[in-house]
């Protein structure tokens, strides 16, 4: 059942430096000017990728059977993903209040 | 009977009355306590509705009890406009949360489903009690809103900010009421997550031997669907509650714009807009009226192969496919309770359209209900009086989907008493009467005792007509451009549609007072019904299989194995899910 | 043995059908809770970012000893992960003492992950920053987005903290397994991952 014994301690260090530097690399991103909106989706891929990373390894998603990684990430990303309707009415926002 | 033997002592029954009745982990007993609740509440729903009624009709008349209630919102028993909204807003409240979404959810598919997927217990059964509980505790905060001298908020169920965020300076509620308010429905949020996690557990893992997902009874499917829906719409609802309790109570601006002027006075926000709250809110409230109507789905999908004595059509494939995919388009229409809001009319569209397509698989399920009638041998029993008077109201409030349906259409129709009176037909009164459905069909098994068939018969009829009554013509008076919210129809072109609005109430009252026949058959029934056999329907699943009313751990002991699925009809003949015989329906 | 006794030993296949997920129950509720819980967060993001669009001149208030800060943060809550691993398979080994010794390494680092956030709000409490207020005269939107996103990440690190007390009490008292442990950690995790999100997102994106 828990199957965690595929990784050592070792490589478990190993993924936890890589997500840190991926951290790093989101750092220098953040102070090479770039348009917010790339920032933004560059950071965010970025923090996909390494949520990816820990659900399947730190929580050893990988090493479960596949149901349940098509329990998890269709149910969050189809809510997540939805919530995106908000976001034309934030731009209107912008043109359309009255006050600052 | 073949089952495996499990000899046990069993996870012994708590002694002593408070943990066996109170605090109890049992599922029957919690499901029992939901059911109480949601009773109670119903009956407080239901007079906030005749106040409500009275009040339109005759905006003279006095009700005493509400001057004694609250003097400064009803004065000698006349009731201001305001209080007129927090009567709307609790009668609101009370019924969507308290009723609609306990009853049929968590009262019946806690009493039900461990004992369909033949379990002793929730998988969880101290957190189930736990659901219990802070359910009741925001009940009580809710309730506790009308003996504040405030009296209720006053911003409708859904709470609209910026109304609803900026404090008591928006109106008598608006302050220690709205902050209750916010604090049951956080309550409620909490309650319904921890139910929803524990019903998807129990029928993943706790089904027992034989019982595959393909054997699953329909209301199992119903509930484990519809735990799914709650899971991720009360998981949005919590922010946006917490998000409005922090605008109230923090100082926070997330929903209140700037430069807003109530009573005179210039707010202290800037920057919030009420359209987020809007689309937080009705990111939620799309699915709950799903995660109302689904449970009713089920426990009428149960119902009618019992009294139709055949299977649905289409077995459990189309129904459950169909409950499926309104539970998933019920996450991507919630705008079309914003087409009047200012939302981007290009999101109207966006909207729009899914909105009809979701008519399809609800269309669906009605199809397999209907056609499964086709040349079948129906047994008019009350359990199978109201699934079909389900039916009939769910398609008669549908219809009126397609008119809401569309930007250009509800323009016109979203201020009046037309949405009134499509969404009590599809998803309050349908819902109810499945809750009856399911009320006559398991009265048996959870006390042991039978209904009395000719009240059920009287309080059905008296039901069904008394609710034709009044929501048509709330449709019609709704066309007519009669607008909702409004305390009284006194200096405007709505008078001459005042004979329907006296129409209404007084059908109104009397539909009321034909729930007290129910109230005294389930009373009396307890006590002084004839006792009921183990299977007093002739039904096929687990739940028939264990005595009634059931035992601490369900079975007694015994651990069943299944071999069929719920739908093991042919007239008069039919197989229990436990029984090795051959299948005789092929499902 | 009656039937939860029967499923502790193993005998859950025998009598009843087996979880598609092939996990303990508690473990398949700690993700169906995951699922939901990523949901909340993910609202009160999708309304900082709601907020954030619709607000002109929002203000970037995080000067660089900040982002070191945060960058601290989450090497403190990502070396946190490793132990609660450690700690994991110690409780699969058995060996209790390491178990003990595991998790109170990672309550102590999330303890300090804690007291660094708490340091990083005095800071902005004391510069001038609340829930409604912007000490540089622009929109007030970030005080009330940071303070709250961050908030609902500190109580979940504080809840876990407390949790992983009980757990490491009831694991020594013989009460609970390492199944207890595992589920445990899955939530210790999950916090560390919705950081993954809250410090991009809450600091790199208001860094000035």
């Amino acid at each position: 059942m828990s199957s965690n014994r595929e990784l050592t301690m070792s490589s478990y260090v190993g993924i936890g430096v890589g997500l840190m530097l991926i951290v790093c690399v989101e750092v220098i991103f953040t102070y090479q000017h770039m348009a917010p909106h790339t920032l933004l989706f560059a950071l965010l891929c970025l923090a996909c990728l390494e949520a990816y990373v820990g659900v399947m390894y730190l929580m050893h998603v990988k090493y479960e059977r596949p149901i349940l990684f098509w329990t998890i990430f269709p149910a969050t990303l189809f809510v997540l993903g939805f919530l995106c309707y908000l976001f034309p009415d934030a731009f209107r926002m912008l043109n359309m209040r009255l006050m600052k | 009977m073949a089952e495996t033997q499990v000899h046990a002592a069993h996870h012994a029954p708590s002694q002593g009355f408070i943990r066996k009745y109170v605090f109890s982990v049992d599922h029957k007993i919690i499901g029992i306590q939901y059911l109480t609740l949601s009773m109670v509440s119903a009956f407080i729903g239901m007079a906030l509705s005749w106040a409500m009624r009275i009040h339109l009709a005759y905006p003279d008349f006095r009700i005493p009890i509400l001057g004694w209630l609250s003097p400064n919102g009803a004065p000698n028993g006349l009731m201001t406009p305001e209080y007129y909204l927090s009567l709307m807003t609790m009668h609101g409240t009370i019924m969507a949360f308290f009723v609609l979404t306990a009853a049929p959810f968590a009262g019946f598919g806690n009493f039900v489903l461990p004992i369909q997927v033949g379990a002793a217990d929730m998988a969880f059964p101290r957190l189930n009690m736990s659901s219990f509980w802070v359910t009741f505790v925001g009940f009580l905060l809710a309730a506790a809103t009308f003996f504040i001298p405030d009296g209720p908020p006053l911003s409708g169920w859904t709470a609209y900010a910026p109304l609803s965020a900026v404090g008591s300076v928006a109106g008598p509620g608006q302050g220690l009421g709205q902050t209750l308010w916010v604090l049951s429905i956080a309550m409620f949020c909490v309650a319904s997550l921890m139910g929803a996690l524990n019903f998807i557990v129990t029928t993943l893992d706790m089904r027992t031997k034989g019982l595959t997902l393909s054997r699953l009874p329909l209301s199992t499917w119903a509930w484990f669907i519809d735990a799914w829906v709650s899971l991720l719409a009360f998981a949005v609802l919590l922010p946006c509650g917490l998000l409005l309790a922090l605008d109230r109570l923090g100082g926070t601006s997330f929903f209140i714009p700037g430069g807003l002027v109530f009573n005179d006075q210039l707010q202290p926000h800037s920057g919030g807009s009420p359209l987020l709250f809007q689309h937080l809110f009705w990111f939620f409230g799309h699915p709950e009226v799903y995660i109302i109507i689904l449970p009713a789905f089920g426990i009428v999908s149960h119902i009618f192969p019992t009294f139709i004595r055949k299977p649905l059509v289409g077995g459990w494939k189309v129904i459950t496919f169909a409950e499926i995919a309104v539970g998933t388009l019920s996450f991507v229409v919630w705008g079309h309770h914003m087409f009047v809001s200012g939302m981007s009319p290009f999101m109207a569209m966006v909207f729009s359209v899914p909105t009809l397509f979701i008519t399809i698989p609800s269309v669906i399920a009605v199809l397999v209900w209907v056609f499964s009638l086709y040349g079948a041998n129906i047994r008019f029993d009350t359990p199978m009086l109201y699934s079909l008077g389900f039916v009939s109201l769910f398609i008669t409030g549908g219809i009126g989907g397609f008119f809401l349906a569309q930007p250009s259409t509800d323009s016109y129709l979203h201020a009046t008493s037309f949405v009134v009176g499509h969404f009590h037909f599809t998803m309050g009164l349908s819902a109810i009467f499945a809750t009856f459905a399911g009320f006559y069909y398991w009265y048996p098994k959870i006390f042991g005792r039978t209904m009395n068939e000719k009240l059920g018969k009287l309080h059905f009829w008296l039901s069904f007509v008394g609710v034709y009554c009044v929501f048509i013509t709330l449709h019609l008076t709704g066309f007519a451009g009669s607008v909702r919210r409004y305390s009284a129809f006194v200096d405007d072109f709505m008078i001459p549609l005042m004979p329907a609005q006296r129409f209404m109430t007084i059908s109104a009252l009397l539909l009321g007072a034909a729930q007290f026949i129910f109230l005294f058959n389930a009373i009396w029934s307890r006590f002084k019904g004839p006792k009921s056999s183990d299977n007093p329907w002739g039904a096929t699943t687990l739940e028939w299989a264990t005595t009634s009313p059931p035992p601490f751990d369900n079975f007694g002991g015994r651990q069943l194995t299944v071999y069929h699925g719920p739908m093991e009809y042919d007239d008069e003949a039919s197989v229990m899910q436990t029984s090795p015989e051959a299948s005789i329906a092929g499902t | 043995m009656s039937q939860i006794e029967l499923m502790v030993a193993g005998g859950h296949e025998v009598i009843m059908e087996a979880s598609p997920y092939g996990i303990e129950k508690k473990k398949l509720g700690m993700w169906i809770f995951i699922v939901s819980d990523a949901c909340t967060f993910g609202a009160f993001l999708f309304a900082y970012g709601y907020m954030r669009i619709g607000t002109v001149a929002w203000g970037t208030p995080f000067g660089f000893s900040s982002i070191l800060n945060g960058m601290i943060m989450t090497a403190v809550l990502l070396s946190s992960s490793l132990t609660m691993l450690a700690a994991v398979r110690a409780a699969q080994a058995d060996d209790g003492a390491a178990v003990k010794k595991w998790l109170g390494a990672t309550m102590l680092l999330g303890a300090i992950f804690a007291a660094l956030h708490l340091r990083e709000w005095f800071n902005l409490i004391s510069e001038g920053w609340r829930l409604f207020a912007n000490p540089t005269g622009g929109p007030a939107q970030f005080g009330a987005t940071f303070f709250s996103v961050t908030g609902l990440h500190l109580t979940h690190v504080i809840t876990g903290v407390i949790a992983l007390g009980f757990v490491a009490r009831g694991y020594k008292q013989g009460r609970y397994d390492q199944s207890h442990v595992e589920t445990a950690g899955l939530y210790w995790h999950f916090v560390d991952l919705v950081w993954m999100f809250v410090f991009p997102l809450m600091y790199l994106m208001n860094a000035h």
